[in-house]
């Protein structure tokens, strides 16, 4: 049961937020993790695509041996991307949450570009609350 | 909760079997050479309706003996046809099609699961495996061989991970039939590992599956 991390990718495939929480997985470059986001990006629409039964979904959780990733799609097309351990059962609840915390803190911020990085101390202040 | 479909890849990236249990959404036949021979008789270019394909390797008669012999994707046109022809729009009547013919499916599944392996193994930072991921209406299981076969296997999203039956499925009928079958050449990138024992073998171990319903 561990966070390791959290990655929000707008619509457009950009990597828009990206923290890492404990040192359960190594750090990788920035540029590293604007690739890996876009790359996800890519997948979850192919994945939508592949269904060998009526009309499916993105992919919705990816596993590994030792961790697991989570992702939502919201609405308007941002992905909230949560990394944990693959026992930990909670990541819809935790996605959602983050989810809210967005809304307030980064959308209804009028400082904020829609689209671009999210550089907030108010929505940094509460995700750590939230998960770290 | 069911088994949807087996693809299985050599290190080079080509598909050289495929099997279909349960699919509702069929594929639609491959382009012309967009497969190798002998990956699966369902999806290949032409289909023929012929129940035993003309085979010029299968001298013996299957009376004389066990012959463990290769099928042929493409029968000889000579051989006797049973059955009527159908005519293509009633065929695509029966079956709702993905509208991906099989070759471009069978691509994008490889480049998916390629594309998750290395993601996987860049977020670990060590040689950590992609075991499987899902969707709302299925799942994809994913189990690589040390020689670099890729056993791909889809699902009912429910179901638990089967990496361990694809691992039986390597260790039993494929080395048994394919492996240690002289008649299939391996690496070859000139055909797929299709043959009837193979894939009875395959079905067999799928259908009594307690997922399999």
């Amino acid at each position: 049961m561990a966070i390791f991390g959290l990655w929000v990718i707008n619509k457009a495939g950009g990597l828009v937020y990206q923290r890492n929480f404990g040192d359960g997985l190594p750090t990788l470059t920035s540029n590293e993790y604007l690739v890996l986001a876009g790359t996800l990006h890519g997948i979850h629409a192919i994945t939508s695509r592949l269904s060998p039964t009526g009309s499916s979904s993105g992919v919705q959780v990816i596993e590994g041996e030792s961790f697991k990733m989570t992702i939502m799609l919201t609405p308007t097309g941002t992905k909230f991307v949560l990394l944990t351990s693959v026992t930990e059962t909670t990541a819809d609840v935790i996605l959602q949450k983050v989810y809210e915390v967005y809304a307030d803190a980064v959308m209804k911020n009028p400082f904020h570009t829609p689209e671009m990085p999210i550089r907030s101390d108010g929505f940094d202040r509460r995700i750590t609350a939230l998960l770290g | 909760m069911t088994i949807y479909s087996l693809y299985i890849y050599d290190r080079h990236c080509t598909c050289v079997y495929y099997h279909d249990w349960q699919r509702t959404k069929q594929a639609r036949p491959a382009t012309e050479g967009g497969i190798l021979p002998a990956v699966s008789q369902s999806v290949s270019p032409h289909k023929h309706d012929s129940v035993t394909p003309y085979n010029p390797r299968n001298t013996l008669s299957s009376l004389s003996g066990v012959v463990i012999a290769v099928n042929e994707d493409h029968p000889n046109p000579q051989s006797n046809s049973r059955g009527p022809t159908p005519n293509p729009p009633s065929q695509s009547q029966q079956q709702p099609q993905s509208g991906l013919p099989f070759d471009e499916e069978a691509k994008l599944v490889y480049g998916v699961v390629i594309s998750l392996r290395n993601m996987i193994r860049k977020l670990s930072g060590k040689d950590e495996q992609f075991v499987n991921y899902y969707t709302s209406t299925y799942k994809l299981h994913l189990y690589e061989t040390m020689s670099g076969y890729k056993f791909v296997m889809l699902s009912d999203p429910n179901v638990d991970s089967l990496r361990f039956v694809l691992r039986q499925m390597y260790s039993g009928p494929f080395l048994e039939y394919v492996v240690r079958n002289p008649l299939v050449p391996m690496d070859s990138k000139q055909r797929g590992i299709d043959n009837e024992y193979f894939r009875t073998s395959v079905d067999r171990m799928v259908r009594g599956l307690s997922v399999f319903l």
